[in-house]
């Protein structure tokens, strides 16, 4: 303090001496501003299209939303159809291309959009009528071209190839599956099953189905009159047929009976994500509407929130910890959730828990409910800033079956929640006996921390439970179920006759052949192995004088030595006859599932540090899957014997840079043939 | 694609630019200690946004003391010799407001949104933290933790997370942009509470900040309110480090492969940029319109739906005061092999280089440009920061309505020239993600 003085002394010499303001308490606020709700024009097209027109005249632009109020649809075998129905909409018209269509909304500056519940467009105001004809072009003649849906499929596929290693798309794939169960339109997952059965035909039956004015509702916001809008929504809707669109219910799930712990391990993670969640029913029309609002704001609502301070500000456990309650006309839940230190995952848990269980028995402070209030009234003030937002309302009131006046009495009706309402609420909805409690994270680092709270059931990064295994009779060390596969296959004596291997083997590449040539020559030391997609040769790679060659598309490159050493590796027919005398290091690494069946995992390293994962069966002792960082995942199916050995005949391989399973069978498989010089080089 | 256009009409091409943008109307005063004040008065919804611009960054920082820009940002808000800890985000939050900031490799930004009869209260805080933030040891503690689990969070655990940390430490061999503002966590680390009050007195002064007001006011009371609380901060010393480096150009691609925990693999390529308020910053912001803004954008169109061998493409001029870096990214379609997808990107940055864009290509930039012009000044948060950054960066506030008219000097013929100077595909920076694969452990 005291050198703040010898700076401000000086100053004070040069400066005409101001006004003191007093520092020590916050400033009277001025008067209360009168937060005015616009209006929305209103009028419904006889096909039942409902209109809604908020004129803006700050910007020279113009906005139209069109939004579906369907009920929830179950897709069961075609999950994830409606995901990519918005891109499809917009795969082109009867009257322009896909390629036009994009030209044309850009060469105005403008923006289309669809979902598989609404079509957003805006622009400038003098290119309304040029946007208003695009749009309703996509509304009314979509082609949905086949070409456009395997794009979108292969796009799909390769996005939620993504998602299985990022720990939100995780955890929020177990929490919906969880909450309402995976038969249920809000937790069902889509896999790369579901996106390839997906057809044209199931795209265009929707759009048939459920594309209709009588669940419509359409918003103009901008620059515009309401008698311009109705002008034009005349001109461009009024002959769009209105047509009955089916009902869907659905039970409502409920939560746990008692505290379950769902773990999802992800090795590669530095943090765990928690999510502390269960389903609710809550809709804008619930009387508890606005005290469950209130209620999660003081909880965990926003950055002074009790969770925020408890978990952040206090404990420095997380950048963020926040809670919602849900809003929804069907179903909803509750949840609280956070990324947290790994190390403190069961203390984050455990603090999440307090806090929710103080709320229940201790209820709100006045003081907390009246900053909520504040705050919460706050945000309502700041979204009128968007005139979008009196359209919204009005659209809401319509669609929730609100109050007239449900908006106009928004702040009114939340000033008047009391202490004891909100106390209430807590009660009602917090349940901290019967919550879920997720964490995506390190298994090996949390699992055990996680079991003080609840029964710990493990899913895998798709919310499938992970099978449990009894492990008390499978001790069998890493050798061990080395010798095991061998005398599976037909005994080491057998194994060792066999020098030379001719493979001919193909997979289907959706409607493409792709072919994969092998020669293994173990007395010469050489491996080629060539691929062939549709008869062209698309890669060969050659190991052969004690190095390694890949070529193809023209270019062709040596290998350096860790990749020649982990490519040696598949020079044998039998690789474990030779982990031995090739100085090959086995480690046991436990019993694990691999597609139901039980295995032994054992891991593999080169000694240039190369490692490969085998799994061998515990039943039938024969190698089931191996994988390594380079080839990625290979899984075994039927083996045949040849010359007296069991070899694989069926093999599927997931690598890293196809996120689908390319599914081989062996054409042709020759052993101990003599090799020509021809076929090696 | 080019056979299309015949098909389309010109009628649009007639009403090109006829629009102005709606002129922003403003008040500015720099105060004698050196603070800038700049208001703007829009009195059609009872809001306003109060932002302070400090004009420090991480590339104000000591190598051996990065993310100390970004540290401050979150002591800032433990309080100050008036405000209790903890109180800061409470009080405004309480009084019905929003708040938050950020910081990059060239400034600090804090704002907060609050209902317009809470102005004083907000400049009052504002100045709070200006005057006499409390620094110690438990919010240093404190936010040491935090800080690391926002690096876990947004870097490390996010699949691709690292790219901007580890691009620019390639992009930049010499130049502070080579660290990114989260800093390094040993830095932190090492750090004592002396060093962050000295970092504190030496960057968060009135004569290197900026106070914006935008919303429902009053212009003499705002301006009154501002001398009031602000008009007795003493300022700083103004001999501010400001690196002074001049990155060497290139002559090398820098070529690298990160094994990440991803599934899909993604290419990164970085080209050094002039500094953001170079009159070439126009034209490069078109031509990354041009290559990937909109489904009809060149790369969108040839490399995600014709050919389909990204699932989606990007080129990003990020913008820095000395200079920032144009990226492009790419993640791969299924099955494409990076090289393969790298290939046709270097194919159409050549293209470009070579053969400039079509008029009716240019027209359509052109447009695209006046639409997102008009459509970014429409909230008082967005005005308040654009404002600011005109005052900061572009030599003067008026900028926010000049904008529009550095866009109109660009030539269809700039493209191809920027494209050809600045998309130099020998001196670059190619970084490609793979997955590190079904784990193994």
């Amino acid at each position: 303090m005291k050198k703040l003085l010898i700076y401000i002394f000086p100053l004070l010499l040069l400066q005409p001496v101001l006004a003191q303001v007093d520092r020590s308490t916050y400033p009277e606020p001025g008067p209360a501003p009168e937060i005015e709700l616009g209006d929305a024009a209103s009028f419904t097209l006889e096909n039942g299209l409902k209109v809604f027109v908020v004129e803006n005249r700050k910007l020279p632009r113009v906005a139209f939303s069109l939004i579906f109020d369907r009920d929830p649809i179950l897709e069961k075998d075609k999950a994830g159809m409606l995901n990519i129905f918005g891109e499809m909409i917009m795969g082109g018209t009867e009257n322009r291309s896909k390629d036009m269509l994009d030209e044309e909304i850009d060469f105005i500056g403008a923006s289309l959009s669809a979902s598989s519940t609404s079509l957003f467009a805006s622009s400038l105001k003098k290119n309304q009528d040029k946007i208003l004809e695009l749009m309703t072009d996509v509304l009314y003649n979509p082609t949905f071209p086949q070409e456009e849906l395997e794009k979108l499929k292969k796009q799909a596929i390769t996005g939620l190839a993504a998602s299985k290693d990022d720990p939100n798309a995780i955890s929020g794939r177990l929490t919906a599956a969880l909450n309402y169960g995976k038969d249920h339109p809000y937790g069902e997952t889509q896999t790369e099953a579901t996106i390839q059965a997906i057809t044209v035909a199931d795209i265009k039956n929707y759009y048939d189905t459920y594309f209709k004015p009588n669940i419509g509702y359409l918003a103009i916001v901008g620059d515009i009159t309401e008698e311009e809008a109705e002008s034009l929504v005349k001109k461009h809707f009024q002959s769009w047929e209105k047509e009955e669109v089916p009902v869907h219910s659905y039970p409502i799930p409920g939560g746990p009976d008692q505290n379950k712990v769902a773990l999802v391990d992800r090795p590669a993670s530095v943090q765990t994500v928690v999510n502390i969640t269960y389903p609710l029913v809550m809709n804008t029309n619930h009387p508890d509407f606005m005290t469950t609002r209130l209620l999660n704001y003081i909880l965990g609502g926003g950055a002074s929130s009790r969770l925020f301070m408890n978990l952040r500000e206090d404990k420095g456990y997380t950048y963020g910890a926040y809670s919602s309650i849900g809003s929804d006309k069907l179903v909803t839940s509750f949840s609280a959730r956070a990324s947290v230190n790994q190390a403190a995952t069961d203390s984050a848990v455990h603090e999440f828990l307090v806090e929710i269980e103080k709320m229940v028995k201790e209820g709100v402070t006045e003081q907390e409910l009246v900053a909520a209030k504040a705050n919460l009234s706050g945000s309502f003030g700041r979204s009128l800033e968007s005139p979008s937002t009196i359209a919204s309302f009005a659209i809401n009131t319509q669609r929730y079956g609100l109050p007239e006046d449900f908006y106009a009495t928004y702040l009114q009706r939340l000033n008047a929640v009391t202490v004891e309402q909100v106390n209430a609420a807590a009660k009602k909805y917090l349940k901290p006996e019967n919550v879920y409690i997720t964490a995506v994270g390190n298994a090996k680092e949390i699992e055990e921390k996680l079991k003080r709270f609840g029964e710990v059931s493990k899913y895998t990064n798709m919310a499938d439970p992970e099978r449990e295994i009894d492990v008390s009779n499978l001790t069998l060390s890493a050798p061990d179920v080395i010798d095991a596969y061998l005398e599976a296959i037909g005994g080491i004596e057998a194994a060792e006759k066999i020098k030379t291997a001719k493979t001919t083997m193909s997979a289907d590449v959706q409607g493409n052949t792709l072919k994969m040539i092998s020669i293994q020559d173990e007395k010469n030391q050489i491996l080629v192995q060539r691929v062939l997609m549709m008869g062209n040769e698309v890669s060969k790679t050659v190991l052969k004088d004690g190095k390694a060659t890949v070529s193809g598309m023209g270019q062709s490159q040596t290998l350096p030595d860790e990749q020649f050493e982990y490519l040696k590796m598949s020079m044998w027919i039998v690789p474990e006859l030779h982990y031995e005398t090739m100085g090959y290091t086995l480690a046991s690494d436990g019993v694990k599932d691999v597609n139901g069946e039980t295995a032994y995992r054992v891991l593999v390293t080169n000694p240039t540090g190369g490692e490969i994962a085998n799994y061998y069966s515990t039943e039938t002792g024969l190698k089931i899957k191996s994988e390594d960082s380079i080839t990625g995942v290979i899984t075994y199916g039927q083996y045949e014997p040849y010359d007296g050995v069991l070899l694989p005949v069926e093999l599927s391989l997931e690598s890293p840079m196809v996120p689908f399973p390319l599914a081989f069978k062996v054409d042709e498989l020759s052993v101990n043939t003599e090799i020509n010089a021809e076929e090696t080089n | 694609m080019k056979k299309n256009i015949v098909l389309l009409t010109s009628i649009y091409l007639i009403s090109f630019w006829v629009q102005a943008q709606n002129s922003i109307d403003f008040k500015e005063v720099t105060l004698d200690n050196g603070l800038h004040v700049i208001m703007h008065k829009d009195n059609s919804t009872p809001i306003v946004a109060v932002s302070v611009l400090y004009h420090v960054g991480s590339k104000n920082e000591k190598p051996d003391r990065t993310g100390f820009a970004h540290f401050f940002e979150h002591l800032l808000f433990e309080g100050t010799e008036n405000i209790g800890r903890g109180e800061y985000m409470n009080k405004i939050q309480a009084i019905g407001g929003t708040l938050n900031a950020f910081t990059s490799s060239d400034i600090t930004y804090y704002y907060e949104i609050v209902p317009s009869n809470y102005l004083e209260t907000a400049l009052y805080m504002e100045s709070e933290r200006m005057l006499h933030p409390k620094i110690d040891q438990i919010g240093v503690d404190t936010q040491r933790d935090v800080i690391k689990e926002e690096k876990r969070q947004s870097y490390d655990n996010r699949p691709y997370g690292t790219i901007l940390p580890e691009t620019m430490k390639r992009a930049f061999s010499e130049h502070p942009y080579r660290w990114t503002p989260i800093g390094s966590m040993e830095d932190l680390d090492a750090a004592r509470l002396e060093e962050f009050i000295d970092f504190h007195k030496s960057f968060y002064v009135p004569n290197n900040a900026t106070l914006t007001i935008a919303g429902d006011i009053d212009y003499a009371q705002a301006e009154a309110w501002a001398r009031a609380y602000f008009e007795d901060i003493p300022a700083g010393p103004d001999d501010f480090f400001r690196p002074d480096v001049k990155e060497p150009v290139k002559m090398s691609e820098i070529r690298d492969v990160i094994y990440d925990n991803v599934q899909i693999p993604a290419i990164i390529q970085a080209y050094n940029l002039p500094p953001k308020n170079h009159p070439d910053s126009y034209a490069l912001e078109m031509l990354s319109t041009y290559l990937t803004g909109g489904n009809s954008s060149l790369m969108t169109k040839e490399l995600v739906d014709k050919q389909q061998k990204a699932l989606g493409v990007q080129a990003i001029p990020l913008d820095l005061e000395d200079g920032g870096v144009f990226i492009m990214y790419a993640l791969t379609n299924m099955g494409v092999d990076p090289v393969e997808l790298e290939s046709e990107i270097d194919k159409l940055l050549n293209d470009v280089r070579t053969n400039g864009i079509s008029e009716r290509d240019f027209q359509k930039l052109q447009n695209i440009i006046e639409n997102d012009l008009v459509s970014k000044n429409s909230s008082m948060e967005g005005l308040a920061q654009n404002l600011a950054e005109a005052h900061v960066f572009y030599g003067g506030t008026n900028y926010v309505n000049e904008e529009l008219d550095y866009f109109r000097k660009v030539k269809r013929e700039d493209i191809q020239r920027v494209a050809e100077k600045y998309i130099n595909l020998d001196g670059r920076v190619v970084l490609y993600y793979l997955p590190k694969s079904a784990q193994s452990e």
